[in-house]
């Protein structure tokens, strides 16, 4: 049977709501489902390219410990879901805007490309939408 | 004739376990056998959970010495 695609719609920059979005997304993925993730607001600001860990994950305390205890990189999960399931991530063209960036100023390899909001929300008519 | 591959998981954080396990099955040839071993509490019931759903076959699900080893034959 098929899957029903997923969508994320992620928009806080939150170390541990970037954290949960990267686990259903990659699990997802490797699950044989579709998913797709759409990155605006201050999340985008977690996936600009030459950042340090430290720099790139901010939060509460959950961050901390998740940074101690090495929990998974969210970064790397999504990347191995795009290894080795279906999962598609693109750059909300709006926050890239405001930012004033291209696609060269996020992490490589990441993203699909740029976005807007209406296709995302278009497309996501055909699946369950999860936002963080 | 059939491998049995080993993978040591023991202290990642979910989802690393099933993650090391999915990067290892692709690399194997159909019908080879993953050993992972893993202390993640959820990996001995999200990795069967896994298998189930992508149909690949449960081997073994056991607990020894504080971590649980899950064995996984490549199906396809």
């Amino acid at each position: 049977m098929a899957c029903i695609p997923l969508y994320i719609l992620l928009c806080s920059g939150e170390h541990e709501k970037l954290q949960m979005a990267a686990m259903i997304a990659s699990v997802g993925a490797v699950s044989e489902r579709p998913v797709e993730v759409f990155v605006s607001m201050g999340a985008l600001a977690a996936f600009a390219a030459g950042v340090a860990p430290a720099e790139r994950y901010r939060g509460g305390a959950f961050s901390v410990l998740m940074r101690e205890k090495r929990a998974p990189d969210a970064l790397t999960l999504l990347r191995q879901g795009r290894e080795l399931g279906e999962l598609k991530m693109w750059a909300c063209s709006m926050a890239l805007d405001l930012h004033g960036w291209e696609m060269e100023r996020l992490v490589e390899g990441l993203f699909d490309g740029p976005l807007g909001l209406t296709k995302f929300l278009s497309d996501a008519e055909t699946g369950q939408l999860v936002t963080f | 004739m059939a491998e049995r591959h080993k993978v040591d998981a023991r202290g990642a954080f979910c989802p690393g376990p099933l993650m090391e396990l999915i990067a290892t099955l692709r690399h194997a040839e159909i019908g080879d056998e993953v050993e992972i071993w893993s202390t993640d509490t959820g990996s001995a019931k999200d990795i069967p959970e896994w298998v189930k759903k992508v149909r690949h076959e449960l081997v073994a699900v056991n607990e020894t010495d504080g971590y649980w080893s899950i064995v996984v034959r490549k199906a396809k």
